[in-house]
């Protein structure tokens, strides 16, 4: 029989021992500790989506944060509830974890959580319930989602050359038979005896191509067609002198459109901060890519020329495509804010273009033509109010805005 | 003698052939008409011509320098544009005062009343702007980036955008929001030079909102 005080000893010698085995440097092994009820899995679940845990991990991948599975068996749970209640106390402790973990992580700060150990214990219980039963379907919906970004409605350019070539080479291909067809037609006529001369006149019909070609007729209208089109493209041509429509020079970043206003539909406005504002939209400066090129695509070399730039603090140096002439002025927030003018009107569907093209050509008659057409936006504008009421008085059509002056001169050249 | 005259006779329609060949595209501006008065004698904001040897052919300018040069030696870069001295007012600012809290004053930050009174107009242009400079990231009804359904498609390439209606960003005030787009928070960078004080404030009132949701 052991004394009762042998029993007391033994337990307090058990309990020592097993503190040192579990606060130990390297293996925490409390996977076991972690709560499996499903009833407390169920709670984790959902403080692990309310406290927005899954913004910045995921259990088995890194997001922002690291992979949470697995956690239990790298730290003890002391460790864990500090971290989740003040990650800064803990990394400003001077833990060698926690610091490398900061580091590992691009310095990025997890917030403070309010939650009680028991919350935490929940959200561990959840996270070893998804390391064991990993969830199937997620994965193929995510495969789903990226296949279901690549595909294009219509028919592809490079597939619709070949169709037209193959065309084309069907098409000479009939002409050639019906030679041969013709030319048979002919021997077998010709062969023939009891053909009349009237007859063998038709078959035996030879085309004399000198003469046509040397007639007058064909040389004048042939002279016309040449001259015509040649007068048009020159005249053509004559027009667009110092009209810039069609620029579109390589910049300095292969920025393109397409992915950031088309693919990602980011408002125009978020980058191009002056259109309501001010008289020039304004070419975004290096911080306001960095919104986003912070995280987004860190390894493209185009993107490492971002970086470059604003670590040298040297302004990107954007090739300017549109370009008004000095004499004229002309204000975005004026056709933007005032006018509701679609940014598209003038510049085209930019949203389409991998490198960005002069849509308009930026002359005078296409500004005054815009003015003759276009209806004045006075709708909740108490300035106009009297305005159009003067102008229905005395006209039955609606205000436009060569009616507001659009037209004088000095709107624009001053 | 007859070809030379023939010759002299084409010439104009030469010259303009040639002309007429002139067009832009590609990298080519094309040709300018009247450059004198295409390019600008004062500083422009948006354009910078470095080349001090550009139009020299047709300069008419005192300091020598060619007719198209626009840059300005005494900024850096020689920039055109400089930033404004620090603490300066805008005169657009419609009354509001300059916000003169840092980086590290998030706690006072927190506690600063938003300005604007209640109004739908007011909600409304939040909104406007909401959907101009946030919704890309923090989704339309500001659910964040997490869930498959969320149409915040540059905040899912982002990963890790929260919701507003969850525990951690629910409760934050007003002037929180505030300090947040001045500032920027955690991985999100400050928005202050693209939005104005004032339409911040319009803003914070618009996510309070969401934040309900």
């Amino acid at each position: 029989m052991i004394s009762k005080r042998a029993l007391v000893r033994l337990m307090a010698v058990c309990t020592i021992v097993c503190c040192f085995a579990f606060s130990g440097p390297t293996a925490f092994a409390q996977r076991d500790a972690v709560p499996t009820d499903q009833a407390i899995i169920d709670q984790g679940k959902e403080l692990f989506s309310s406290w927005a845990c899954n913004t910045c991990h995921a259990v088995e991948r890194k997001l922002v944060g690291p992979a949470l599975a697995g956690i239990y068996d790298r730290r003890d749970m002391s460790w864990i509830y500090a971290f989740v209640k003040n990650s800064q106390k803990v990394i400003a402790s001077g833990d060698d974890y926690a610091v490398k973990l900061y580091a590992d992580n691009n310095n990025t700060l997890m917030p403070n959580h309010a939650l009680k150990d028991g919350e935490i214990d929940a959200i561990m219980a959840y996270v070893l319930d998804r390391e064991l039963n990993p969830p199937a379907a997620a994965a193929t919906a995510v495969t789903g989602a990226d296949g279901g970004t690549t595909g294009e409605a219509g028919i592809p350019a490079k597939y619709m050359t070949v169709i037209i070539v193959s065309l084309i080479v069907v098409l000479v291909l009939i002409l050639v038979v019906l030679g041969l067809i013709i030319g048979v037609l002919t021997k077998y006529l010709n062969e023939k005896k009891e053909l009349s001369e009237d007859d063998k006149e038709i078959v035996n019909q030879k085309v004399d191509l000198g003469a046509f070609f040397r007639s007058p007729g064909f040389i004048g209208l042939v002279t016309f067609i040449v001259v015509a089109l040649g007068a048009k493209n020159v005249i053509d041509g004559l027009y667009t002198i110092g009209v810039q429509q069609g620029y579109a020079p390589k910049q300095p970043i292969a920025f393109s459109h397409k992915i950031h206003a088309g693919q990602f539909e980011i408002d125009c406005q978020y980058c191009h901060t002056g259109v309501e504002i001010a008289k020039s939209a304004n070419i975004p400066s290096v911080n306001i890519c960095m919104n986003c090129h912070s995280e987004v695509l860190k390894d493209s070399p185009q993107i490492q020329l971002l970086y470059a730039a604003q670590e040298s603090g040297k302004p990107i140096e954007w090739v300017r495509v549109h370009n008004l002439p000095d004499l004229a002025y002309f204000n975005h927030s004026q056709h933007y804010k005032v006018g509701g003018i679609e940014c598209q009107t003038c510049h085209g569907q930019i949203q389409e273009m991998e490198v960005v093209e002069q849509f308009a050509p930026l002359t005078m008659g296409w500004c005054i033509d815009c003015h003759r057409t276009t209806e004045l936006n006075t709708k909740d504008n108490g300035y106009y109010d009297r305005l159009v009421e003067l102008h229905n008085a005395s006209s039955s059509k609606k205000m436009k805005v060569e009616d507001n002056g659009g037209l004088e001169c000095a709107k624009c050249h001053y | 003698m007859i070809m030379s005259r023939r010759f002299k006779a084409a010439l104009p329609i030469l010259a303009l052939v040639l002309l007429g060949a002139c067009t832009a595209g590609g990298d080519d501006p094309g040709l300018e008409y009247a450059p004198q008065m295409y390019h600008s004698v004062p500083y422009e904001p948006l354009t910078q011509i470095k080349d001090k040897e550009a139009g020299t052919w047709l300069s008419n300018r005192e300091d020598g320098l060619g007719e198209f040069y626009n840059s300005n030696d005494n900024n850096e870069f020689s920039q055109n544009v400089r930033m404004p001295v620090p603490g300066t007012v805008r005169r657009t600012a419609n009354g509001s005062l300059p916000y003169r809290l840092k980086q590290e004053d998030l706690l006072i930050a927190a506690d600063v009343p938003n300005p604007l009174p209640d109004s739908p107009a007011i909600l409304a242009e939040g909104k406007r702007l909401y959907e101009v400079y946030c919704d890309h990231c923090h989704g339309s009804k500001g659910q964040g980036s997490v869930e498959e359904t969320s149409d915040a498609l540059v905040g899912k390439v982002f990963i890790g955008v929260p919701a507003y209606n969850s525990q951690l960003k629910k409760g934050l005030s007003q002037g929180h929001i505030f300090y947040t787009i001045t500032h920027g928070f955690g991985r999100m960078g400050s928005h202050a030079s693209q939005v104005s004080e004032e339409k911040r404030w319009q803003i914070a009132k618009y996510v309070k909102q969401l934040q309900n949701q």
